[in-house]
């Protein structure tokens, strides 16, 4: 298996302020690599053959590629924008697809039923439409006007609430939530899934938070998300197949799943295929 | 006769209202009893997104995907699903589904074209079933006695009912004379503890030879 | 009103919630950043627990650090059906698996963590003497319907059923499937359906229990 052009983009491998100078030993598409803090506290990123790759350290964690990325790593304005709270949400493994993580955090119609009484309740299950777009000048997938009935849709929210969303793909495992922030309605809360490729079918999750919420203690904001992804993990360790399918016929979608559909598109068009399966098995 | 009847669970173990996974060598299944008591066998896999449908739940007479809801009938074709209520699911959305007869506390799935009905049990009954990680032969081997064909075998102290639900694990449905008391039938639970003890520890030794 | 310094990752804190939930006991919660903040090894929690584990349950002057005890705790306090009866079987059958749940906790609980969190330890290992714990505890429920029992010491739930379960229900998020434990399985279900029952993450909602909900016209 050659990555192909995976191989060139940024993926998040740890979180820079727990970083020390032993480091972190893990791997990268297949690659074991070794994450640390150089003597100047700058984060470092070295493969197995002692080579360093290229860095980056932005929203809490750092970034590194295996190939020559040909663009900077995805913007988030929020990130500096004053009053939020960064909530780096802690590192959590799950066998399964990068891909398929991050397809089941584009996905609302699950919320009823995995995300019971937080994120979505029967009978409030409806799917409205929505628009999605592949938008050509960031080259991103965009789903807007996306709304969902939550009964408790973050920890800063009472009782329940219809939340509206934006969806946003910003590299191949690496997707942006812009959600309805209940203390600021004028504004969005950003919360973030950046997956780090271990294998095809292995990968390390990284959710991290941008928020307005000052009430909250750190500690309820990362047990939260964490609930919340937990509860996805038993869904995505028990997908088959273990890879995500880009064959139409392998698999169903509806309306619902407009968001998905586009983000198989672009990884197609992109030939971003490290962790999907190409042809029905 | 150009296929079989694979003994996958025992009725006891699959109560109305409730799915189990079990295993064909066609690939894994979502065994389901509905709410009025009829069995049914259907591929382990959520035509929409993979997800595994043994996770999922019974309601009346529908299993439903853990994932999104999608609801499905006991031909396996999708009865509604919960993002798009008033959407009738197009005949397209359906699961494969397999045969599936109940007789004598046994639920067997055919594979391919058996005969009309399963094989019988010689006048005994089910007691538990547990799955051991190895072949058939070192079973038969643990045990001094070769399986019949419809996979009994009689290992003296205990009798069992032996299915290859993949390579190098097998179902061992344990069964007893059905006027048995508790004493008799919780030492037929132990000795087959025994002998899937003695089965795994011939197939680990044939594996380091 | 009881303090529990909770994970709520944490399968032995969800034992301790769960319980207050069976038996209407309300916690006063203290989230401890166990993951990735690494809390329960902080000089405050460390004060209270030198072992450096969670959960950790104080009540006035009762300060407990084992969550069997914990279970105990609630249940002589707010419901004693949940505690061993006088009977000299029932008294050792309950007090045999809060014992054997801390196997649960070092193996099933140890490959979790490794798989889910990148603990260190011997996967292959931790993962075997789990499945060797699973099938102990399959035999126990077996040999309890001979006796005509549904649960793991007697024929009511007992604090034993609920130190034995959160490990034995996430034992697929260490690795370790499910799948070959039909009395497991039903046991787990009856559990489930208990009145006041509480999930946790990796333990979905058993959706069957209410029928499928109607939207009523209005809300639309």
């Amino acid at each position: 298996m050659t990555v192909g052009p995976m191989f060139d983009e940024w993926y998040p491998v740890g979180i820079f302020g727990q970083l020390d100078a032993a480091g972190r030993k893990t791997m990268l598409m297949g690659e074991p690599i070794v994450v640390a803090r150089d003597d100047n506290g700058d984060a470092k990123v070295t493969d197995g053959t002692g080579r360093s790759l290229p860095v980056c350290v932005r929203y809490g964690h750092v970034w590194t590629s295996l190939g020559d990325p040909k663009k900077k790593l995805f913007a988030i304005p929020e990130a500096d924008q004053p009053g939020r709270r960064f909530v780096d949400v802690g590192v959590v493994r799950v066998r399964c697809s990068p891909l398929r993580a991050v397809e089941n955090f584009l996905d609302i119609a699950h919320f009823p039923f995995v995300h019971t009484d937080i994120l979505g309740a029967e009978p409030h299950t409806e799917v409205q439409a929505y628009k999605v777009e592949i938008r050509e000048d960031v080259d991103e997938v965009w789903a807007t006007q996306v709304e969902f009935y939550q009964p408790q849709a973050a920890k800063s929210a009472s009782g329940g609430i219809t939340t509206q969303y934006m969806y946003r793909v910003a590299g191949p495992t690496s997707t942006v939530l812009y959600k309805t922030c209940p203390p600021r309605p004028s504004e969005w809360d950003v919360i973030t899934l950046f997956v780090q490729p271990l294998a095809e079918d292995l990968c390390d999750v990284w959710p991290w938070m941008a928020l307005f919420d000052d009430d909250t203690p750190m500690t309820d904001l990362i047990h939260f998300q964490q609930t919340i992804f937990l509860q996805d993990r038993s869904i995505l360790e028990n997908q088959v197949p273990r890879l995500l399918p880009l064959d139409p016929g392998m698999e169903m979608p509806t309306r619902a799943d407009l968001t998905s559909v586009a983000y198989r598109r672009w990884l197609k068009r992109h030939n971003f295929t490290y962790g999907a399966q190409l042809v029905a098995q | 006769m150009t296929g079989s009847w694979v003994p996958v669970a025992l009725s006891s173990d699959l109560p109305s209202g409730t799915v189990l996974p079990a295993r064909i060598p066609a690939g894994p299944l979502a065994l389901w009893r509905s709410q009025s008591g009829r069995v049914a066998a259907s591929a382990d896999r959520c035509p929409h997104r993979g997800m595994s449908l043994s996770h999922g739940f019974v309601r009346g007479e529908t299993l439903s995907c853990i994932y999104h809801g999608w609801s499905y009938g006991q031909a396996g074709n999708c009865l509604r699903i919960p993002a798009h209520p008033g959407l009738t699911p197009p005949e397209a959305i359906r699961t494969v589904t397999h045969p599936v007869a109940e007789a004598d506390g046994v639920v067997w799935v055919a594979v391919g074209e058996p005969a009309a009905t399963p094989p019988g049990l010689a006048g005994l009954v089910p007691l538990r079933s547990i799955t051991a990680f190895v072949d058939i032969a070192a079973i038969e081997a643990a045990a001094g006695a070769k399986a019949t064909a419809e996979g009994l075998l009689d290992a003296g102290d205990i009798r069992l009912l032996l299915s290859s639900t993949r390579e190098g694990e097998t179902l061992i449905h344990v069964l007893i004379a059905a006027d048995a008391g508790p004493a008799e039938r919780i030492a037929a639970a132990r000795t087959a503890e025994a002998l899937r003890r003695r089965a795994e520890d011939i197939q680990k030794k044939g594996a380091a030879q | 009103m009881m303090k529990l310094y909770d994970y709520i990752l944490s399968p032995s804190c969800y034992k301790v919630r769960l319980m207050a939930a069976l038996t209407g006991t309300t916690l006063d919660l203290r989230a401890v950043d166990f993951h990735p903040g690494l809390e329960h090894r902080g000089p405050e929690l460390l004060a209270l627990n030198p072992a450096g584990s969670i959960p950790i349950l104080e009540d006035g002057d009762v300060l407990l650090t084992e969550s069997s005890a914990m279970l105990v705790y609630l249940a002589a306090k707010a419901a004693p059906d949940w505690l061993a009866g006088s009977d000299a079987k029932e008294a050792a059958r309950v007090q045999q698996w809060l014992s054997f749940s801390g196997r649960l906790t070092s193996s099933l609980g140890g490959a979790r963590l490794h798989e889910m969190l990148l603990r260190p330890g011997d996967i292959g290992a931790l993962q075997s003497s789990g499945i060797a714990a699973l099938r102990e505890l399959e035999l126990g429920l077996v040999e309890q319907a001979e006796r005509g029992q549904k649960f793991l010491a007697a024929d009511r739930p007992t604090v034993a059923d609920i130190a034995c379960f959160p490990y034995v229900a996430l034992a697929p998020d260490g690795g370790v499937s499910l799948d070959p434990y039909p009395a497991i399985r039903l046991w787990s279900r009856r559990l489930r359906s208990l009145p006041g029952f509480i999930e946790m993450p990796g333990i979905h909602r058993l959706h069957e229990l209410k029928p499928e909900p109607q939207l009523e016209k209005s809300e639309t």
